[in-house]
Order: C-alpha cells, then structure tokens, then sequence
C-alpha cells in the first residue's frame, strides 16, 4: 500500500514510513537522542528529495521532543531561562541557515553540501558513541565506577553581560550560549536535526551546566528551534512535506515510547555500540555516495514555477 | 479517386488522470481502429504511432565532476519548455530519416533553442562547444529515461484481427501534473497518413489538491498547522503512554 505525498511528489510504500520513524522513534526513545540525525539521510536514502527530508525532519523532531520535555519538565530538569537564552541565539541562527539553505538549493550544490555535513556529524557521533560506550564495557569488566568532574570554570566565566541561572546553578556570561544557540539554529535548519548531539556536550563543557538539566533544556530549546525552522521552511523552500511529517510523527512518537521501556530493561552499552556502528554504517554510505564515480554523472532537477 | 483508403478512429479510457492520495502511477489506455477500404489493396504497409508529450517545464542539468576525490556537481545548464513527460510508440521501428521528416521525437526538437547556455551557473573554465552541447541534450534524455519519464518502444502496440489496435501506456507516479497532448499518426508506406490528437490532464484532487495549494498559498498557516498536528500527537502519545505505564 502506498501514500503519495503532495510536497515531495511520489508515493511511497505507507509501511516503509512507518516503519522507518518507528526505528529511528524507537533508538531516540532509547538513547535520549532526537532522532534528526537518522531520520534526514534514510528519508533521502528511500528517494524523498533532500529539501523535503529536512523541512520535514525538523517538523517531525517538534514532536518527539515535546514528548521528551513533558518527562524532564515534570521532574524539575528544564532550565527554561537557560532554554529561552540559547533561543536567541538560535532565532538568528536558523534565519541564516535557512537563507543559506535556499542559495544552496539555487546554485545545485545542497546534496553536495548536506552528504559532507551529514558525513562530518555521523562519523563525529558515532566514533564518540563507540568510544565512550566500549570505555564504559571494558570499565565495567574491570569492576571501575567511572568519575565524573560536575563542574567546570572556564573562559564563560569571565566575559561580560553575566546572568544567574538559578536551575543550574550559574552564574555566566549570555554571550557563550547565544553563540551555541546561533551555531545550532544554523545546523537546524540546514540539515534538518534538533542538534542534541553537538547541543549537549557544548552545554556541559562550554557552560558548564549540571548534567542533569542538560537534556530536559536542551530538549526545551529544541522544540522552539525546530518549530521556527519547519514555519522558514514552510514559507522559504515550502519543503514541508505535512502527509510525510504526519505518518513519521504518528510511529516515531510510539516508537519513541516502546524505546524508553525497552531502555529501562536493557543493557545500555552494548545497544548503545550497536548504534555507533550503524550510525557509522550510514556515514559510509554517504562518503561512498561521494567519493566512488557515479554511474549517472549527470543529474536532473526541475526548475518549479510557485503558482 | 478515393484519397483516405484506411480510416482511423480512436478511443482513449479516460481524459483525466486524478493524483490522489493513493495515486501511485497509473496505465493510460489508448485504443481505436483502422478499417481498410475493401477497394483498395491490402498489400500498402500501415502503421500505427502513438506520441503522448507532457506539459513543458525548465529543467537543470548538472554534471558532477570528481574535486579532489569527492564528486560534486561543476557545471550547470538550464533547458527550457522541455516536456514533463514523453512517450513515443509505434507498430514497427522507426527510421531516424522518417521521424526527422515529419518532426516527431524528441531528438528533433530544436536543440540550441532548448537549451540555455547563459544560465550555466559554474564555469570551471572550459570552453563549450558543440560536443559538450551533444553531451548534455543526450544526458537530458538519459536522465529522464531513467525516471521513466521518456520512453520510445515499438512492441507495445497490440493489433488485434489486424484492424483494432490497443496500448496501455505506463503513468509514472512522478508525472508533473498539466495537459498532455496525446498525438496519433496513421502511417501508410512510410508516409504520415492521418493524424489524430487529443488531450488530457493530469491533475491532483481531494487532499493531495488542497494541502498543496493550501502550502503554496498560505505558507504560514500551511507551517503553523503542520505544527500544531506534530505538537498534538507528540503530546497526547506522550500523555497516553504515561497512563499506559501506570496502570
């Protein structure tokens, strides 16, 4: 059975939908993880056009992390000051991105662009995933508890326009987590991700936010992200593809579900491995789509006319 | 003096072809008769040519080339009023002098005219001459062959009792909607006999029509409500499971 989806234009199989955002909502419901960062390349890897895997994307990814926020925001963990500064950042950021994205839809050059991207952010996520999950096996066999430092002091600490985040517990500068919030709202929009993977880490290291509240605020500020990158989108590219979004949305926000409950009865790191290498799988795939000659070199795009 | 010694009348299934929502490429059938005229004799060759174009759309072609190890796209040409869709059949092969002759086929469309050279976004410094020219007009067709978007066969006419001839013309789900022009020539000894046109559309209806032009015409709202249905189930799947989980 197959739907036909009036942006992208083609109709595809209605199960290989389903099934593509229940995987990718299940391994996010698993690892905590928003899920962009899969769902844009296998949207382009079963032939939806680049454009409309990451408009869509980002529509996709304000609702699973809805479903994220509600769960941290019920225990106290979302720092919404944090959240609303990063936002301004990433307001101007995702205007950039998405002006970015359309001259490099005019000039031919955004499957090239979005294939190195996607590459560079794959491999980074998946060596880092491998890296830290196998330190985790071999610690574990050799019965160590792993430490962690909770606070940092650092170079946030000393520039100007400093302000107190009572939820984390802070008292820094705006101007590191504006220029975050500007890099991810670039990221966002160009290649349709909530940007956790890169959001994260630089809030735990560059902010030196408590690593409990990382993941609810992170989750906060990406719903308000990818909400203004799917309206650019929209009125931009009008890329978004709503049948597509609907159908994604529908199984990954279930998928999302079965994968929380299946975290908590798992092992993590072994899964956790198991994702490193697929996600380096699919980073492959892209390098090779780039490096190995082509047998078609020529390709064809329709210059559409807006009626 | 008899001057039409074959008639030809023709039939088609349908004059519109609807993408709904479970549209997913359609068979157009296109069918009719030649009756010969008893006084005259059967020994002239008839054949029967099936042409379907498309509505004309502006394509970019881009040729990659390898940079460094990683191949990009360099050179860029834009080819104007190309058809959307084209599909030419026929009885027997066809020569290349018959179809210049008579203008049919793609290849005898004025190539220079279609194409736009001052559009040619990167120039990697090479010059373009005719050979580059020849290599991009064939690739156009390539590529959309490819899609399924061009075809020319001669076997997929049926003729049934010699006088009745059927063929069902494969619709791709990635057709561009628009009118097609669907032109029939009754060939006799190589010569174009009668011709025959007709048209139909292609169009979306139902939702497929209404989101898509819900999104071209008010974007915003078109963006504000694919919002709000991803805020919506993200946020009652999130409620539903939670009750789920506490029961």
């Amino acid at each position: 059975m197959s739907i036909y989806l009036p942006i992208a234009e083609l109709s595809v199989n209605i199960f290989l939908l389903l099934s593509l955002g229940g995987v990718v909502g299940f391994l996010s419901g698993m690892f905590g993880l928003g899920g962009g960062f899969l769902m844009t390349p296998l949207l382009i890897f079963i032939g939806i056009p680049t454009n409309v895997a990451v408009a869509t994307s980002a529509n996709q990814i304000v609702a699973s992390s809805i479903s994220g926020t509600l769960g941290h925001w019920r225990q106290g963990l979302v720092d919404f000051k944090m959240g609303g500064v990063l936002l301004v950042g990433a307001f101007f950021g995702s205007i950039l991105g998405v002006w970015i994205f359309s001259r490099l839809v005019a000039i031919g050059q955004i499957d090239t662009v979005i294939s190195i991207l996607y590459f560079a952010l794959l491999t980074g996520i998946g060596l880092s995933m491998l890296i830290e999950s196998s330190k985790v096996i071999r610690d574990r066999i050799r019965r160590k508890s792993v430490k962690r430092k909770i606070h940092y002091h650092n170079w946030a600490h000393r520039l100007p326009f400093k302000v107190r985040f009572y939820k984390s517990k802070l008292y820094i500068s705006v101007i590191p987590p504006i220029i975050i919030g500007f890099v991810i709202g670039i990221l966002s929009a160009t290649m349709g991700i909530g940007g956790a993977f890169i959001l994260i880490p630089a809030m735990i290291y560059f902010l030196g936010m408590p690593t409990s509240k990382v993941i609810g605020t992170s989750l906060f500020q990406i719903i308000f992200i990818t909400a203004l990158v799917t309206i650019l989108h929209a009125t931009t590219t009008f890329a978004v593809d709503a049948v597509l979004a609907f159908f994604l949305i529908l199984s990954s926000v279930i998928g999302a579900q079965v994968g929380v409950l299946a975290a908590n009865k798992l092992r993590g790191e072994e899964i956790r491995a198991l994702l490193a290498i697929i996600v380096l799988g699919v980073a492959t795939k892209i390098a090779l789509d780039l490096l190995v000659e082509p047998n078609e070199i020529f390709n064809l795009s329709v210059i559409r006319l807006v009626f | 003096m008899p001057s039409i010694s074959i008639a030809l009348v023709i039939g088609s299934d349908q004059e519109e072809i609807y993408i709904d929502a479970n549209f997913s490429g359609e068979e157009l059938l296109v069918f009719g008769a030649f009756y010969s005229d008893p006084s005259q004799s059967r020994d002239s060759k008839s054949d029967i040519l099936i042409e379907v174009v498309g509505p004309p759309e502006d394509v970019a072609l881009r040729k990659k080339d390898s940079y460094f190890g990683f191949w990009l796209n360099s050179k860029s040409v834009t080819f104007k009023d190309v058809p959307g869709f084209y599909y030419l059949s026929s009885t027997s092969e066809l020569t290349d002098e018959f179809l210049t002759n008579n203008q049919i086929g793609l290849l005898e469309k004025k190539k220079s005219e279609m194409i736009d050279w001052s559009l040619l976004t990167t120039d990697w410094g090479s010059i373009i001459n005719e050979k580059e020219k020849e290599e991009f007009y064939n690739a156009l067709i390539r590529t959309k062959q490819n899609d399924s978007l061009y075809k020319q066969v001669s076997d997929e006419i049926e003729i049934i009792d010699g006088n009745l001839f059927r063929s069902y013309i494969d619709i791709p789900n990635t057709v561009p909607v628009g009118e097609y022009t669907v032109n029939l020539h009754l060939i006799i000894d190589n010569e174009v006999s009668q011709e025959y046109s007709y048209n139909f559309i292609v169009t979306r209806v139902g939702i497929e029509e209404a989101i898509y032009s819900f999104s071209k015409n008010y974007p915003f709202f078109y963006g504000l409500i694919s919002l709000i249905i991803a805020i919506i189930i993200g946020w009652s799947g999130a409620e539903i499971f939670r009750r789920f989980r506490r029961i």
